[in-house]
């Protein structure tokens, strides 16, 4: 072979090499995986990554079933479930959104809220949404149903801060922990900060 | 050389002496004729950077300097991703809280240490007491998280919201910083 000839393809390679080297090399953390299950995680990582999904909340659910123990099918089972939930959270959240708002988001379609509520939710509010996306999972998870909470976070979204909906929902946990059903604990709160947000007679 | 000839020469030479007579209208037949041209348009700065950017040339490139522009770009192509992503976040550092009068370790473990026993041991607040206490540096996000009490007891966090996307079974919390 002449060096005319050698070096261009040299330096294709070497730009093959570089390109490819990202999307291959597999994160040393996986490593804490069994034989068997980690090529599959490994596997699902990298379309994540390559869809523009973010990998870290994937990799942190794989170490989070090695260290409780749970056998390798479940892990699998695990990542990939989270995996299409982060899609669907992009797909309804629109190509912006950070990794951040789509783990909330992919928590959120978790607990129940349809994709429409985080359109809903992208269009009335212009901050960041994991907070308001959170607060809605949370909700979930102290009692609330699903479309409670997600009314409750849907009217105060555009207007409140992030520390306001936070507040939001320690306040409802509060009446859910002295015995009030949590659906009504929240449609109190949610009326009482509209009705404080509101500009009523003097 | 004949004598002759030399008659002829002188004539010529005195021919060739004498002065041309012009005709008077030249000048101005010549001046109206360029007149009648059109101006050509002197080149702005701009069109003559234009003119330079775009003419052909030829660039010398040894292969060992080609390899290394090659290099630079791939570089330059995996570097511009990061280099275009918002600036970094924020930081907020984080005490978590655990109340365990029998326990003799316990460990805060969760997605900001990738599930790592080792990496964040917590703390008695004061010697012979029960209160454990952790400080994590957290930047914006979501963050499922359980304390692991000696070694082998899953615990929840009774001051935090449940984890609901729990996979492994077991409990789990949730903490969110804002700010993402």
């Amino acid at each position: 072979m002449t060096p005319r000839l050698g070096l261009p393809a040299l330096a294709v390679g070497l730009v093959a090499t570089l390109l490819a080297r990202p999307a291959a090399a597999q994160d040393p953390r996986l490593e804490r995986l069994d034989a068997g299950t980690r090529p599959l995680v490994a596997a699902l990582v990298d379309s994540a990554r390559t869809a523009g999904l973010p990998a870290e909340p994937l990799v942190q659910r794989a170490l989070e079933g090695t260290i409780k123990g749970a056998p390798g099918d479940r892990i699998v089972a695990a990542v990939r479930r989270l995996a299409a939930d982060l899609g669907r959270a992009r797909d309804a959240l629109g190509p912006a959104a950070s990794p951040p708002e789509l783990e909330a988001g992919a928590a959120a379609l978790r607990a129940g809220a349809s994709p429409a509520v985080l359109v809903q939710l992208r269009r009335s509010r212009p901050q960041r949404l994991t907070v308001p996306l959170a607060v809605l999972t949370d909700l979930v998870a102290s009692g609330v149903p699903v479309d409670s909470a997600a009314a409750a976070v849907l009217a105060l979204a555009a207007t409140s801060r992030d520390a306001d909906l936070v507040e939001f929902r320690r306040a409802v946990e509060r009446d859910i922990g002295l015995g009030a059903p949590p659906a009504a604990a929240a449609s109190v709160r949610v009326n009482g900060a509209a009705s404080q947000a509101r500009p009523g007679p003097p | 050389m004949f004598e002759g000839g030399r008659d002829v020469v002188d004539q010529i030479i005195a021919r060739l002496r004498r002065p041309v007579r012009i005709d008077p209208s030249l000048d101005a037949r010549v001046m109206e004729r360029i007149a009648t041209l059109p101006t050509p348009r002197r080149a702005g700065a701009v069109t003559a950077a234009w003119r330079w950017l775009t003419e052909p040339r030829h660039v010398a490139l040894s292969p060992l300097s080609g390899l290394a522009v090659a290099t630079g770009l791939v570089a330059l192509a995996l570097l511009l991703p990061a280099l275009a992503r918002r600036p970094a976040p924020t930081i907020h550092e984080l005490q978590f809280v655990l109340v365990a009068p029998h326990a003799t370790a316990v460990s805060l473990i969760g997605d900001f240490n990738d599930w790592d026993p080792a990496r964040t041991p917590m703390r008695l607040a004061s010697a012979g007491g029960a209160v454990w206490t952790a400080v994590v540096p957290l930047s914006p996000g979501r963050y499922r998280y359980a304390f692991l009490v000696n070694g082998a007891r899953w615990l929840a966090d009774p001051t935090a919201p449940a984890a609901l996307d729990n996979d492994y079974g077991g409990p789990s919390s949730v903490v969110t910083v804002a700010g993402s």
